[in-house]
């Protein structure tokens, strides 16, 4: 064994790997690589790329007239509802421009998908968007059944949908509490939680898991109802209409609220389709399209129920909706309560599906709005290509267009109330 | 050196520290106050680990950012940035010195103290300007700018609102204000109008909910705190609620009576019992509108800044001046 030198330095790896990189390029005849900590641009400069603008948007939102700075919102804000960086030129407090940047959280998931089997792509769409576990896993489901050609039993789809409403339920409520909280109020948030959380243990109870329940199958669900599923579900049903109420009185009726949210990132109806904006936002704005109406999928068809629209399409309208749909899909709980068959809750499948080639659409309701997933089949044992449309995406596609000419406290009360979550922008 | 001056500097020097010292648990008790009670209103359980129901975890928390380490961000004005939490600890602190607690209980009994009060309190505003602008963030820049244009506005208001009561009773005095009271009933019941404003525009100075711009957790991340950390930002937290304390106590001395016990029991005492009771009197008093600032802490969203300005302006001010207009007309028609 060989003694160490006390005067030697044992060289670092990092800096090992730089002295050799350099040496490769110099003997590549490449030019060496730029510093990694670049001169400071200077206060105004900051948030501006460090390459020529590559779009005539980005050229708009990053060239700075007298008066005008950058805010980086985010990807480390306190309310930016995950990783999200919101580039805001601002006038004083007045936003100017807003340039939402995306990716902090992109995994890649549409790509894992295409390389798993089609019955664990069910687990890996999971923690998209992470308030609809269920809405994620139903679209895919139900494109797989039309790409295998198998009907799920009848039992299995009001199990579905008595999650999925369920989940339904809590993340609008949740909405309630992250809208309130970006305004500056704490309680609602937590109100909203003693709700979440018993949905949570609900969910639990049927799927053995908190969060990401990888509950659904190719062909139906993954575990019949159980007792304490359903004595958990009666109790929530006793006193859920109360809970709610009881945030809502500490939202709907204050003065500062609606001063915040009534005429604020007012949203045409006009302009949420031509943005494509889904779901609540949607509705919101007055126009009546629900997946569950206007295509219905799994048993909506037999259920009753309506389509709530409100007709201002402001923060303060999506509020409302928000509520309102809390209340119809408890409706519909109890319909799927009283209408629901006996039978198996899983179709005769094999543990590895090849669907013959062919392609397959399936478009869900989530909280959020229209999210569908499109899937090809090669006849192989996973997806050839594996697509998902997120509503949250397109919900922020929104945000530049609701923004100019608000103040900095807006722009995070007006992103609340558009609900995105960033686990699905990003994918 | 003659021995009046000797005893008139060992009297202040006694009673400055003697405040300085209150200022460190003054914040632990209202800081505690503030996370036990918004923790039960949120359906929380609040801090329960440190000390008998939790009743230590402030103190942790104040002993904990000694502890921190202390940062300065590169291109930050560093004397400033480090100047700044003492500016803002030190308007607190100061503004204690007038602060009548109860009958021989005033560290310095000026007349003008009322003046005095609104002068040093009005300093705060300063250090956070300071600190919005040495911290080289965007945010604190506008926090900073906010926290100007909010405390400005609204010293206007608070001051008009006290203008009536101080033509009433004809002093700037406390103690004298408080002897008024004494007979002629708290100033709650003459100056309803001037309390409503008082109240308002003091929860805007001292930057509480629902007034809040400055830190606007949601929006500004901590506003002109956002570089600081360690025991710097240690002391702008302390200082704000020294301040949210000293709110109260001014308003409790201005319109409910200060030291003066309710109704049913003697409204004072004489000696040094006398002194005892009027503090705790005081104290209950003070800690009960703590208390409301906390609930609506809880309770309610933040209001928006341009809203928060129109407000100052367009409601508050106005009102400010026709109770003052009117107070003048009563106390010449009524010889008051």
């Amino acid at each position: 064994m060989t003694k160490l030198d006390p005067e030697t330095r044992i060289p670092d790896p990092i800096e090992l790997d730089a002295i050799e990189e350099a040496r490769l390029r110099a003997a590549a005849g490449l030019a060496p690589i730029r510093s990694s900590t670049p001169e400071y641009a200077g206060f105004d400069q900051v948030g501006i790329p460090d390459r020529p603008p590559q779009t005539e948007r980005e050229r708009e939102v990053y060239s700075l007239e007298e008066g005008e700075m950058l805010i980086n919102m985010g990807p480390q804000h306190p309310s930016t509802h995950g990783v999200m960086r919101l580039v805001v030129k601002v006038r004083g407090e007045i936003v100017v421009d807003i340039d939402p940047v995306l990716g902090y959280l992109h995994r890649g998931i549409e790509k894992l998908c295409e390389n798993a089997t089609y019955t664990t792509v069910l687990t890996y769409v999971d923690p998209m968007d992470y308030l609809a576990t269920m809405h994620n896993e139903h679209a895919p489901a139900i494109a797989f059944e039309k790409l295998y050609g198998i009907r799920p039993p009848k039992r299995a789809e009001y199990i579905r949908a008595l999650v999925v409403e369920l989940e339904r339920v809590s993340s609008h409520g949740l909405m309630m509490g992250f809208l309130a909280l970006d305004m500056g109020g704490l309680t609602p948030i937590l109100y909203a939680f003693i709700n979440r959380d018993e949905i949570v243990d609900m969910q639990s109870a049927i799927s053995g898991q908190r969060m990401l329940f990888n509950f659904f199958r190719v062909g139906g669900v993954n575990f019949d109802t159980n007792d304490e599923f359903l004595s958990r579900l009666g109790t929530w049903r006793g006193h859920v209409l109360k809970n709610i109420e009881m945030n809502e009185r500490m939202i709907t009726d204050n003065e500062i609220f609606r001063a915040r949210t009534i005429n604020m990132g007012t949203l045409s109806g006009a302009d949420a389709i031509s943005l494509g904006v889904t779901g609540p936002n949607l509705r919101a704005s007055g126009v009546p399209f629900d997946v569950r109406k206007a295509h219905p999928y799994s048993i909506y068809h037999e259920l009753e129920f309506d389509v709530i629209t409100q007709q201002s399409g402001d923060s303060y309208a999506r509020y409302l909706q928000r509520i309102a749909e809390i209340k119809q899909s408890i409706h519909l709980i109890d319909q799927i309560m009283d209408k629901m068959p006996h039978g198996p809750v899983q179709a005769q499948v094999p543990g590895i599906i090849r669907p013959k080639p062919g392609r397959a659409y399936a478009a869900i309701e989530s909280p959020r709005g229209l999210y569908s997933v499109y899937s090809i089949s090669d006849g192989g044992p996973n997806p050839y290509r594996f697509r998902m449309r997120d509503p949250s995406f397109i919900s922020l596609q929104a945000m530049p267009k609701l923004m100019p000419g608000r103040l900095v406290a807006d722009t995070m009360a007006i992103m609340a109330s558009l609900d995105p979550v960033m686990g699905g922008v990003d994918k | 050196m003659d021995f009046e001056l000797l005893l008139g500097l060992g009297r202040f020097v006694l009673a400055t520290t003697l405040l300085l010292l209150l200022t460190v648990p003054t914040a632990f008790v209202v800081i505690q106050m503030e996370m036990k009670i918004i923790a039960q209103m949120n359906l929380r359980f609040g801090p329960n680990r440190i000390g008998p129901k939790g009743i230590f975890q402030s103190t942790i928390h104040g002993f904990k950012v000694l502890a921190k380490e202390d940062t300065v961000p590169d291109q930050a004005d560093r004397s400033t940035f480090t100047l700044a939490p003492w500016m803002v600890f030190m308007a607190a602190a100061m503004s204690m010195l007038v602060i009548p607690f109860a009958p021989g209980a005033i560290a310095a009994d000026f007349n003008i103290g009322i003046v005095y009060f609104f002068a040093v309190l009005g300093l705060s505003v300063v250090g956070l300007l300071v600190a919005g602008w040495a911290s080289y963030n965007k945010y604190s820049l506008l926090g900073g700018l906010r926290s100007a244009a909010q405390m400005v506005s609204y010293e206007i208001p608070l001051t008009l609102s006290i203008v009536g009561a101080v033509v009433l009773a004809g002093t700037l005095s406390f103690s004298e204000l408080i002897a008024w009271q004494l007979d002629h009933g708290w100033l709650l019941m003459w100056q309803p109008i001037g309390l409503g404003i008082f109240y308002v525009s003091s929860l805007a100075e001292v930057n509480r909910t629902p007034f809040d711009m400055v830190e606007a957790d949601s929006e500004l991340v901590a506003g002109p705190f956002t570089e600081y950390s360690g025991m710097r930002f240690g002391f702008f937290f302390f200082a704000e609620y020294v301040a949210l304390f000293i709110m109260s106590a001014i308003l409790v001395s201005l319109f409910f009576g200060g030291w003066l016990a309710p109704w049913p029991f003697p409204a004072q005492l004489g000696g040094f019992a006398g002194t005892l009771y009027g503090i705790f009197w005081f104290f209950l008093k003070t800690y009960i509108f703590v208390f409301i600032a906390v609930w609506l802490r809880a309770t309610l969203p933040r209001v928006r800044v341009d809203q928060l300005m129109g407000m100052a302006w367009k409601v508050l001010l106005p009102l400010a001046l026709v109770n003052l207009f009117i107070t003048a007309i009563a106390v010449v028609v009524f010889d008051l």
